[in-house]
């Protein structure tokens, strides 16, 4: 067998942050560094250092509708952390590699398709850039995004909860307890992908015992089933029993061991704010798990006089979610999608959004076309108060990337319908994944903007 | 006046330099009795130069890279505290290593303190193996050197003739197992590298040549040769270093240009960009192992002038390994040189032979003797060329750790291809040509080495790391840990202090006229924060003297060749 690598992009960046005492801060990989370095994990065969490269915004603009424009809502960092995972994608695709770790800051898995400004640390969700990408690239199709970050994941089941072939697994502190306050049991995606959304909220205090529990019983026999081409761990560590923001008792060893269990294509570093505590340990851990290297002398200086007690009636409600999960998830096929999201040529659902970093108040309205022959386009309708009685109103389509010729045309029409009426919008949008085509129109401008991805191979 | 010194494996190549231009050299066959090679060389370029004019002496040598190559040094033990981390089995080096508990973390406290009882029971295994020669070694040592110095203390209790090296001291960079491989050469190559030292000292006292000398470090900067002793593996690899400084001082200050040092069976590859030799990222491999030492960016190729060629099926292929001279010069196989001297690119060896090389390699494959001899070049210039390629694209790749440096990547190539070495002149044109290139052949390409020692400057660093929130401060340089008092410490405060301490490096060497310009590399504050509070700062700040040459070489002077 070729032994292959494990790719590895480290990027700290040292000169950026959101604000000089946010969690989000230079500061935050830097004793992850210390450690990784001191090790010399990057010297070992089974590892190789890649540099980061910047996204293009075409690449943003594929997953996210930005307002007013990409450029508004991205900073070089953002462009390098997205960068990270797609270079890193396409050195795993193109065989030079077995798996990687993108070891980046700014984080994205709260990151929504529709983006009018920070929310939970994200600006852009790394994971939804990579999947996007690789379909256009590569032809990739079914893809797995499993989130072991202590939040739930929301920006990326957002933009993937109408999408049948992407599985998206979380599980998380439950969200009455926690930021961003969504991620149960009942969020099950929409009525083209039921059941491709899987969340198993977990009460606080947890360890590596409901870690694996949840690995073991849950996540592996799902992915199992669902035969994806391509799996992402997104790589949060506020899991850990140090973490400020989380309160569950996750150890290093405990985020190793599923990550060789797990066995993903690409784990992307998501949160994780103990930085001293937990980041150094468990990126080490992660890193070495991906590469086969023995984890089992990597241990956190004050794991001796921690207390790891889990309690027992927490763990059989852990166990009661999985066990209706699974039963969902064996019933999936049979199910009766009619009879849970009703009939008609759209399915809608209207959100509230709220933008905890910037401040920003949204309110969404949601529509999914039904259709037979393909996962259906979506139209949204957003507007945000971003205070002060500033608003942006935006109308946007998004066309799945297999979407058959009546959606498509359905899509375009609505699309210059709403350019042409120009009321009520500040923005019409479009994202047409099947052509790789984006359309941005500024009503007040009377402008339109549009971007072209470069053909695939080329 | 300068002499620049070269003492190489096979050739001792020395300068004379005056304001700038080659008043002689000379290039004498490095013997056993390395005392009178020296002499001889003085002799010759020293001709009725009184030894007063002489103003400093600057020697480069492979001889601590060829002891490593053929592994004569001593024995050395290890005690290592490798604490957690990488399974323990990853520090098996080629020697007997004691593992000592004991752990310091990243930020350097004390996690748990070293068991006396590791300490004594790793002193006895190493007694009972006869070992008198120890490198003590831990994880994290440069931010905290407190375990190391335990060790070392204890085995001074026991055993005062014991030669102890500590990491800290060697090597203050992260990295634990680069600490240990250049803790351990410097440890082995200190007694054999004293004997150098002496030579050359001797030498100098019997011409009454009484001027500072230096020596050439890795990465091409200069320490005074007395001040080296106890760091001879930075000497390592101050040959190739020589060369690169050489050819720096004969082109055109600014230019960007790969230089082509092609030898008898290596090429070694190097790149000057705008002007300033590119030091390598991470720290030297030598043979092998991986460790800290700051060097030039050196890639070797295995292909030379005596590269043997040797035809497989309708092709021919270049073979690594040299098994005597070109076939021309009597060796055994046909050679690259063989085919430069068919096509009239050279003025070594007998036109007949080479004919007759050609002729084996091109009869069973029914091809003409110059038609060989183009074929031979064009796998030459491929190889070279495809290397050069690799080596700028490498540079490229080079990691990056913070959005300026991500933004500031640019593809950069070369405008000049500079040869150097035996047979460099013959491939130079093709080289360039098919890279784009000019080529260039220096004047004194044959002693670029000697002249690269001779324009060196003295060099030296400080690099400063503050944790202001502990109230420690570490200097990498000197493995010195010292408390910071003031409660108002920050950035600027840090790099006052780092240039006192240069002051004081450059005292200690005898440096202190030399210092001139201080530029600062490296400055980055961390703001350490705890519950939404600053709680401290972590300052990391390095200050250097100013790098380069002294002088551009004119033409003009004469040699005196043995
Ligand atoms: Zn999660
Ligand atoms: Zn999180
Ligand atoms: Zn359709």
């Amino acid at each position: 067998m070729k032994s292959k690598k494990t790719g590895v992009i480290f990027f700290p960046a040292f000169d950026w942050a959101i604000s000089p005492t946010h969690p989000e801060r230079e500061e935050r990989l830097l004793y992850t560094r210390d450690q990784i370095f001191e090790e010399g994990l990057m010297d070992l065969p089974q590892i190789a250092e890649y540099p980061p490269k910047l996204a293009t915004i075409h690449d943003i603009a594929r997953v996210h509708f930005c307002v007013p424009r990409v450029q508004s809502q991205v900073t070089e960092a953002h462009l390098i952390a997205a960068g990270a995972t797609l270079s890193l994608g396409d050195s795993i695709i193109q065989g030079e590699i077995k798996n990687g770790f993108s070891i980046v800051r700014p984080p994205g898995h709260h990151a929504m398709r529709v983006v009018h400004g920070n929310r939970g640390f994200c600006n852009i969700n790394n994971e939804a850039v990579l999947v996007d990408y690789l379909r256009r690239q590569y032809g990739i199709r079914r893809v797995a995004i499993v989130d072991s970050d202590v939040h739930h994941g929301d920006g990326t089941q957002e933009i993937f909860y109408h999408d049948p072939d992407v599985l998206f697994i979380s599980f998380h502190q439950d969200g009455r307890t926690i930021f961003p306050g969504t991620g149960f049991a009942h969020e099950l995606g929409g009525p083209q992908a039921y059941a491709t959304t899987i969340n198993i909220p977990l009460p606080p205090g947890m360890t590596d015992n409901t870690f694996h529990y949840i690995t073991d019983n849950l996540v592996l026999p799902l992915i199992n089933d669902f035969k994806p081409d391509f799996i992402i761990n997104s790589a949060g560590q506020d899991n850990h029993y140090t973490d400020p923001l989380g309160s569950m008792k996750f150890t290093a060893r405990g985020y190793a061991e599923f990550t060789r269990k797990l066995n993903p294509h690409l784990a992307v570093l998501e949160g994780g704010y103990a930085i001293e505590t937990a980041l150094p340990y468990i990126n080490m851990s992660i890193l070495m798990a991906l590469a086969g290297i023995d984890y089992s002398n990597v241990r956190e200086p004050d794991i001796d006089s921690f207390n790891f007690k889990e309690n027992p009636d927490r763990f059989a409600q852990v166990q009661k979610t999985v066990e209706g999960l699974l039963d969902i998830w064996s019933r999936r096929d049979k199910t009766d999608i009619e009879k849970i999201f009703g009939t008609g040529k759209f399915y809608q659902r209207k959100k509230q959004i709220y933008y905890d970093t910037d401040y920003i108040e949204e309110e969404q309205f949601e529509k999914v076309r039904l259709c037979g022959s393909c996962p259906g386009y979506m139209i949204i309708e957003s507007r945000a108060d971003r205070g002060y009685g500033q608003t942006a109103r935006v109308f946007a389509l998004s066309i799945p990337f297999n979407a058959c010729q009546e959606c498509h045309t359905e899509a375009y029409d609505l699309y210059e319908e709403a350019v042409k009426n120009k009321k009520g919008f500040d923005f019409v949008k479009m994202q047409d994944k099947s052509t790789d085509t984006c359309l941005s129109y500024d009503i007040n401008k009377g402008q339109e903007w549009k971007s072209e991805g470069p053909r695939p191979g080329v | 006046m300068y002499i620049g010194l070269d003492v190489g494996g096979t050739y001792t190549d020395a300068v004379l330099l005056e304001k700038g231009q080659v008043k002689s050299w000379t290039k004498v066959p490095t013997r056993e009795d390395l005392l009178n090679s020296l002499l001889e060389a003085f002799d010759a370029i020293m001709r009725g130069v009184p030894p007063d004019l002489i103003e400093r002496v600057v020697l480069s040598t492979t001889m601590i890279t060829n002891l490593i190559a053929e592994k004569k040094y001593d024995p050395v033990g290890l005690i290592l505290l490798p604490g957690p981390g990488l399974n323990h089995s990853h520090y098996r080096f080629d020697t007997e290593s004691c593992l000592v508990g004991g752990v310091i973390d990243y930020r350097g406290r004390e996690v748990v303190p070293v068991p006396k009882g590791d300490i004594d029971s790793s002193i006895r295994t190493l007694a009972g193996l006869k070992y008198k020669k120890v490198a003590v070694v831990g994880k994290f040592s440069s931010r905290n050197n407190k375990h190391e110095k335990e060790v070392c203390r204890r085995i001074q209790e026991s055993h005062i003739d014991w030669q102890v090296e500590m990491g800290h001291e060697v090597a203050g960079q992260l990295n634990f197992p680069r600490r240990v491989m250049s803790t351990l050469l410097n440890c082995a190559t200190r007694d054999k590298y004293q004997f150098f030292v002496q030579s050359v000292l001797v030498a100098l006292n019997s011409r009454d040549i009484n001027c500072p000398v230096y020596i050439l470090k890795a990465d091409g900067g200069t320490m005074p040769l007395k001040s080296s002793l106890s760091s001879p593996v930075e000497t390592i690899f101050s040959g190739p270093a020589a060369s690169i400084l050489g050819v720096q001082a004969l082109i055109p200050p600014g230019e960007t240009a790969v230089i082509v040092d092609i030898g008898g069976t290596t090429t070694d590859l190097a790149l000057i960009l705008g002007g300033q030799p590119l030091l390598a990222s991470k720290g030297a491999d030598v043979f092998g192992h991986m460790t800290h030492i700051n060097a030039l960016a050196v890639k070797s190729v295995p292909v030379g002038g005596d590269s043997v060629v040797e035809s497989v099926g309708k092709e021919l292929i270049l073979l690594s390994e040299r098994v005597g001279p070109p076939y021309c010069m009597g060796g055994p196989m046909p050679t690259p040189t063989d085919a430069l001297k068919v096509l009239g690119l050279t003025k070594l060896g007998d036109m007949k032979k080479a004919r007759e090389a050609m002729k084996i390699l091109g009869d069973p494959l029914g091809i003409e003797t110059w038609e060989v001899a183009a074929r031979i070049m064009m796998l030459v210039n491929d190889t070279i060329t495809s290397e050069i390629k690799n080596m700028f694209e490498k540079w490229e790749q080079e990691p990056a750790y913070r959005v300026w440096e991500v933004l500031q990547k640019k593809k950069v190539r070369p405008n000049t291809v500079v040869g150097v070495g035996g047979a460099a002149s013959g491939f130079m044109t093709m080289i360039a040509a098919t890279l784009d290139c000019y080529p260039v052949i220096p004047p004194y390409a044959r002693v670029a080495n000697a002249i690269g020692a001779a324009v060196a400057r003295p060099t030296l660093q400080v690099s400063l790391r503050a944790d202001t929130e502990q109230g420690i401060y570490t200097l990498l340089e000197e493995g010195y840990q010292g408390p910071i008092e003031d409660k108002s410490f920050n950035e600027d405060k840090a790099l006052q202090l780092a240039e006192k301490w240069l002051l004081k490096r450059a005292t200690k060497y005898g440096l202190e006229n030399d210092i001139g310009e201080v530029e600062v590399t490296r400055r980055e504050v961390f703001n350490m924060v705890r519950d939404w509070v600053t709680s401290g700062k972590l300052i990391d700040v390095s200050v250097q003297t100013k790098r380069g040459i002294l002088h551009y070489i004119g033409t003009g002077g004469g040699n005196i060749e043995k």
